[in-house]
């Protein structure tokens, strides 16, 4: 199959970025800057991202509400129109079908965005079409994410965090959502694709440093968000993954929810995701095993090297007795490697101690 | 791709500089871009013998780990100890301060047997 394309495929091509297959479509892995200088610009003052891989299926309709709260895990009553939020597909089991961000823009619209190669398995669930092709995203992240944006688009700018607004750029209409997968502040914009190519352009010319997937997979792990098909999948529960609040128990009924029941009834998951800060700098990788007193206790999920700590950081499961503070040992492919349990986002810990920065 | 012509060359990407009988040997300008940013380099000890096609050390980048291999059999006499805070000499400058080890090289003739730059550009190219 050949791979899908992004409407600003020939935006990266012509900055000189290093293509790599994701999920089905050819993305830019990193610029010339690199995923360091990527990864820090983002944490300092302000990246863009071209996430246009990720699916929009549409969902609209006087039934559309009903059906996303029997098909999804999240309560969409938290929220209301203008509003995003992070929910799961779940399966029979409770273990984890997709991750997605629903982004409710107007009373009978939502725009589901699931992960790359889960669209069509999101559609299936949830009905609604598949507008991914007509669309860029561009995601504007970084503490300096919003004064860059507001040369570009000031509606957009001013969206507020998990918020959705609808905006024009050039007579195309846009949406942005205060959202994003870096662990800053930041603003996601949907743009048609005719328009996307010149949006793309003027958020760079604003000042934003491209960044590519290489530099969106440092910066979510060391904020310690999960991955789908690392920390979430079929098989992991969001109760394991620490991620109880996208389940809508006041909901009478959604897939998934007698399975959680039964786990939460029998005191809770029996393994649980924790943060692992290790002293230096070589990354853990996934698969790399976790021990305790010599006996293995779990393994990493996603594991590389820390821009802002420089130290070798990753992300495992654990028994679910482990507690932040706890040292284990990490067997990096032979070597050894003591590291901390902490609770992420790791970018605002001491690297020596593992607590929050003051 | 810079490719130096003074240089020899593996087919695994790395390269060997002849200093007055030893040999100094790194990554090539093709390697260090493809691995992208390197993060972290192990490399043996001085005085570790080394056969020619095993292994050397590691160089890891935020996308990949990678084997490297000895360009020549010999024991270790210097190590680049830079690269343990600095490991993005190797990106910056893969000829220059991005060196890995120095080896005495048991049998120097192996060299004549590794690319030269002309046969290395055929085979990246």
């Amino acid at each position: 199959m050949s791979p899908k394309h992004s409407p600003l495929a020939d935006e990266h091509a012509a900055l000189g970025a290093k293509l790599v297959d994701f999920g089905g479509f050819e993305m830019p892995l990193s610029y010339p800057e690199g995923t360091i200088a990527e990864h820090l610009a983002c944490r300092r003052a302000v990246a863009a991202f071209d996430v246009s891989h990720l699916g929009t299926v549409r969902v609209t309709g006087v039934a559309a509400f009903d059906l996303l709260q029997e098909s999804l895990s999240n309560d969409l009553r938290k929220v209301a129109p203008g509003r995003a939020q992070y929910t799961h597909l779940l399966d029979d089991e409770g273990g984890v079908l997709d991750d997605i961000i629903v982004w409710w823009v107007d009373e009978d619209r939502f725009d589901v965005m699931p992960n790359a190669s889960n669209t069509d398995r999101v559609r299936a669930a949830v009905g609604g079409d598949d507008v991914t092709a007509e669309r860029a995203v561009v995601a504007v992240q970084g503490p300096a994410a919003r004064e860059t944006l507001a040369k570009v688009a000031l509606e957009a700018a001013g969206v507020r965090r998990f918020g959705v607004v609808g905006f024009d750029y050039e007579g195309a209409r846009c949406v942005a959502a205060g959202t994003g997968y870096t662990g800053e502040d930041g603003v996601e914009c949907a743009v048609p694709a005719d328009a996307a190519p010149a949006f793309w352009r003027a958020v760079l010319a604003a000042g934003a440093q491209p960044a590519g997937l290489g530099a969106r997979d440092t910066l979510r792990l060391e904020a310690g968000l999960p991955l789908h098909g690392h920390e979430l999948g079929p098989g992991i529960t969001p109760l394991e993954a620490g991620l109880g609040w996208v389940i809508g128990w006041d909901k009478p009924t959604f897939r998934g929810r007698a399975a959680l029941e039964r786990i939460r009834s029998s005191g809770g998951p029996a393994r649980r995701l924790v943060g692992l800060l290790t002293h230096q700098r070589r990354p853990p990788r996934e698969g790399d095993v976790i021990l305790r007193a010599g006996s293995a206790i779990g393994r990493v999920t996603s594991g590389n090297y820390s821009p802002v700590l420089e130290r070798g950081i990753a992300l495992g499961f654990v028994p679910a007795a482990t507690a932040e503070g706890d040292e284990v040992e990490l067997d990096l492919r032979g070597n050894p490697a003591a590291a901390l349990v902490v609770k992420p986002p790791f970018q605002r810990l001491d690297p020596d101690t593992g607590a929050p920065r003051t | 791709m810079n490719v130096p012509d003074d240089l020899r060359y593996t087919s695994d990407h790395e390269w060997a500089a002849t200093e007055g009988g030893r040999v100094r040997v790194g990554i090539t300008d093709f390697a260090q871009d493809a691995l992208g940013d390197v993060v972290f380099v192990q490399l043996p000890d001085t005085g570790t013998t080394l056969e020619k096609g095993g292994p050397l050390g590691e160089v890891e980048s935020t996308k990949s780990v990678s084997q490297i291999y000895a360009p020549v059999s010999g024991t270790v006499v210097e190590v680049n100890t830079g690269l343990a805070d600095a490991p993005e000499q190797v990106n910056a400058e893969p000829y220059g301060s991005g060196w890995l080890v120095v080896i005495e090289p048991s049998d120097l003739s192996q060299l004549d047997g590794l690319l030269d730059a002309a046969g290395y550009r055929a085979a990246t190219a």
